[in-house]
């Protein structure tokens, strides 16, 4: 079974440290070096394993710390290094595909439908990512910007991905998933590396990394990015409009200055300009709505810093980072945030068996937006402040067969007040190669900025059109409302792992989640609008707290070495969503919830190493229909050959979507922008390393 | 409170016992069950869990050793990677009757005295010097750095895709007179001496 590094019992604690920060990581190893003979018993000690496990065992550069997949109270994938490359994946959320339980959609060359377990859409809010312990969350609508998250795929160490709550750990809005995005260290990105790459979707992509050493516990490296992607098509076959080029550079510092502290300064920067085609309503006769190609850009960057310190038998961790994101779509909306966060957290080891963490968590908010007629937001400024707490203990029964871990987090946000989230989670041993795990959790998802003080106009009725028959223009808005509240998540999960010989092993999970107080939205009493005399009436559907139900589903993972060289692995992800509008809401939109995520998924990957250092890949994937959404079923087929005439060069060469010549893959809810298809594309690259 | 449709009901009425025998079971279970524990480790710490299984695994010539409880002496040369990592693991450790004492040296000192000499990446310079040194002596040599097998050292340690990996020169091990078990070389990347090294 592949293994992940965690903390040494639950994953979701040990990921947690690593996401934190790897650096909040409490860093065992430093602590039996300060400590000498009296650390912490329950600390691995590699004597007692063999040659065979302990080549099983990974080596975690950012948090020092290994955890097999298969102690993990919790649904994990995780996606590395190796897979990323030899599926030929191009980007963060083609790297995603791979993940059972996850839904990934595209949008357009720049937009994305990225969901776990569910609610899948281009503002999904249910999905917690973090990249190098730093989240990429935004309060604008409690999602993801995926178009300005990147890295050099090359110096990903690996992704990984849990499915269900992690709110205990990482707080609000890891509701239906965490992914943490993990960089390589400095350490192991030494030397140069020069990339290139080019498409039939007339698409290149070029970067540029460099590390080296700096005294000798310090290591660094820089890097500079770059990637132009032309147009997509519409429906109709006709040039869209959704182009994209984006420029980003960065530096990774890490410094392990003596045995009992670490440090990591990182940092990014970027800029990318992109192209959509929107629809909005139009108070202009005759059409009342006008559809026109639209420019954007994107800018913005971060800069983090960690400090890992260990004591005799505790460890502590301090992260802090600060994050600049603007959004510019100059006739829709802007939006400038500034994240300032700060973390801390604490390893205890109790007594034998026992371990402790807590940790404490700050995070302002500074946000300010420009409106335009169809999005508006008020106040135009905002400063938020959150504070947050959280308390775990994980305790080992029978000589470490069965592992309780036990917490809860307590945050405190300016729109709801408290929040707590606990979870309980237990992970038994059944024999060497078998482990059950079972969790329940709360986890809460916060209301955003758009929900407290949005307008949206989102559709227009035209003067005198049944069936409202209006004198004036209606305008169908989706308004915030201070009134909005948390949406509610009990989860509970199970999982079964099996290593049934030594090539073939299973994992699968399931789960139940219970929500309540999801957002629905209930119609007001019209408005009307205009200067200096009415000229239009707004009908406003304002976010409210009247949906609930469950969603429920299984994913089962097998990964078959059929032979030394050559091993397949498949997924299959069944999900079914039940969310039902409350008996006292009166919101007339359909269930969109239930029909915008597939209910079937498959996913299947043979990967071939074949004579002179030649790799071939094979990936077949099934994403059931969205009927909510009108998008039939696909297959897809991609293939990847990869090559290393020499250690220093690395070619790859493949095509992806080869069973269609092109199909759509969601449309976009909220605001009205062209879905595009995705094409039958054909590529070639090549790394070199010096 | 959660408001749940009758399907759903249903469907929790069906995973409640689920989930309710998973923790049952695994508590029964586990009471009878070995475990693999894979708790907190580190490079260092994994890589002090090869050296401990190189020294079970690798028979040293007679007369290596003074008496049956002679201790192991395990010597790191140059920059320590280690910490306190491989004295605290190995502290209360013994193969057969010897026990282990680990000692720091430096080059230039005297290495005659070990049994294993591990060889940190800062001897990358002089490794040939080092190796000429121990020349027809029954010494484990191990490194952790790319190349070192091929240049003369007996095992070398290399992380690959965040895991250890090593490599073993035979000619090497064959000159220092020790047999190593077919266990271990089973797992191992055999590496040739490169030729230019050869002396």
């Amino acid at each position: 079974m592949s293994s992940i590094p965690k903390k040494n019992k639950s994953l979701m604690a040990s990921a947690g440290r690593i996401l934190l920060s790897g650096v909040l990581a409490v860093c065992p190893v430093a602590n039996m070096a300060a400590t000498g003979s009296d650390s912490p018993q329950n600390v691995l000690d590699p004597t007692q394993l063999s040659l065979e496990d302990l080549m099983n065992l990974q080596v975690t550069s950012v948090s020092k710390r290994t955890q097999k997949v298969g102690d993990a109270a919790a649904a994990v994938f995780v996606i590395t290094q190796e897979d990323i490359r030899r599926s030929g994946a191009t980007s963060i959320p083609d790297a995603l595909r791979m993940a059972p339980g996850l839904e990934v959609a595209r949008i357009d060359e720049n937009k994305w439908a990225i969901g776990s377990r569910g609610f899948n859409g281009r503002f999904d809010n249910k999905l917690l990512v973090l990249i190098d312990g730093r989240s990429v969350y935004t309060p604008l609508f409690s999602g993801v910007y995926w178009n300005v998250q990147d890295v050099v795929l090359e110096d990903v160490d690996r992704i990984e991905v849990i499915r269900g709550p992690g709110a205990t750990l990482w707080g609000a809005n890891a509701v239906d998933g965490v992914i943490n995005i993990i960089t390589k260290s400095a350490k192991a990105t030494q030397g140069g590396l020069v990339t290139a790459e080019a498409g039939s979707e007339e698409r290149t992509a070029e970067s540029v990394r460099y590390g080296s050493k700096i005294g000798n516990n310090t290591y660094y490296r820089v890097y500079g990015k770059y990637f132009d992607w032309y147009p997509s098509i519409d429906v109709t076959g006709a040039t869209a409009s959704d182009g994209w080029h984006a420029l980003r550079s960065g530096f990774r510092v890490d410094s392990n200055a003596t045995t009992a502290n670490s440090f990591t300064i990182q940092g990014d920067i970027y800029h990318d300009n992109f192209g959509e085609t929107v629809t909005v309503p139009s108070l202009t006769s005759p059409r009342f709505s006008s559809t026109y190609p639209n420019n954007g850009y994107n800018s913005g960057g971060d800069l983090l810093g960690r400090w890992n310190h260990s004591f005799a038998r505790s460890s502590t961790s301090l992260q802090m980072y600060y994050d600049r994101t603007n959004i510019a779509d100059p006739t829709v909306f802007g939006d400038h945030e500034s994240v300032y966060d700060i973390d801390f957290q604490h390893d205890i080891h109790l007594g034998e068996a026992q371990e402790l963490v807590w940790g404490l968590g700050y995070r302002s908010i500074q946000d300010s937006n420009g409106s335009s007629f169809t999005v508006a937001l008020l106040p135009d400024h905002r400063n938020l402040n959150q504070y947050s707490a959280f308390l775990q203990d994980e305790v080992s029964l029978l000589d470490n067969r069965i592992h309780i871990t036990v917490g809860s987090k307590f945050e405190h946000n300016p729109f709801t007040g408290f929040e707590f989230e606990p979870n309980v989670r237990v992970l038994g041993t059944l024999t060497k190669q078998q482990s059950v795990w079972a969790a329940v959790s709360r986890a809460v998802r916060t209301p955003a900025l758009t929900e407290e003080g949005l307008q949206l106009n989102a559709g227009i009725i035209p003067p005198a059109m049944p069936p409202l028959n209006s004198p004036l223009p209606v305008i169908e808005a989706i308004f915030g409302s201070p009134l909005f509240r948390s949406e509610d998540l009990l989860a509970y999960e199970v999982g079964y792992r099996v290593q049934a010989t030594s090539s073939f092993s299973l994992d699968v999970a399931a789960f139940y989640n219970d929500y309540t107080n999801l957002r629905s939205a209930e119609p007001g009493a019209p408005i009307l609008a205009g200067s200096p005399f009415p000229s239009y009436v707004v009908l406003p559907f304002v976010a409210s707290n009247k949906m609930s139900g469950g969603t429920y589903g299984v994913e089962p993972f097998a990964e078959w070495k059929v032979l030394p060289r050559w091993k397949v692995s498949g997924s299959y992800s069944f999900l079914r969503m039940n969310i039902r509008k409350n008996a006292d809401s009166l919101d007339p939109t359909p269930d969109i919830p239930n029909g915008a995520s597939p209910r079937n998924q498959f996913y299947f990957r043979s990967s071939l190493d074949l004579p002179k250092h030649l790799e071939q890949d094979l990936i077949v994937r099934y994403v059931d229909q969205l009927p909510s959404l009108s998008i039939p079923s696909y297959y897809s087929l991609d293939l990847h050959v990869g090559w290393k005439p020499i250690s220093q060069l690395q070619l790859s060469f493949g095509g992806e979507d080869l069973l269609n010549s092109r199909h759509l893959e969601f449309i976009p809810e909220f605001i009205n922008t062209l879905p595009t298809e995705v094409r039958r594309t054909f590529y070639g690259g090549i790394a070199w390393t010096f | 409170m959660p408001i749940i449709v009758p399907r759903d009901k249903a469907i929790m009425r069906v995973l409640r016992p689920i989930i309710a025998m998973g923790i049952c079971l695994s508590l029964a279970l586990g009471a009878s069950a070995q475990t693999l524990d894979s708790s907190d480790s580190s490079e260092y710490l994994i890589k002090a869990g090869f050296i401990y299984n190189f020294a079970k695994l690798v028979g040293w010539p007679q007369g290596a050793f003074a008496q049956p409880d002679s201790p192991i002496v395990i010597g790191i040369l140059g920059t320590d990677p280690f910490g306190g990592i491989i004295d605290r693991i190995l502290a209360d450790k013994q193969i057969d009757a010897r026990r282990f004492v680990i000692k720091r040296l430096k080059w230039g000192m005297d290495l005659k005295g070990c049994d294993i000499l591990f060889i940190g990446s800062s001897e990358a310079a002089h490794l040939e010097e080092v190796i000429h040194a121990l020349k027809g002596l029954p010494i484990l040599t191990i490194g952790e750095t790319p190349g070192f097998a091929r240049r003369g050292c007996i095992i070398n340690l290399v992380v690959e895709d965040n895991k250890v990996r090593f490599e073993v020169n035979l000619d090497a091990a064959k000159q220092a007179d020790l047999n190593i078990s077919s266990r271990l070389l089973a797992l191992a990347r055999i590496i040739p001496q490169s030729a230019a090294e050869t002396r």
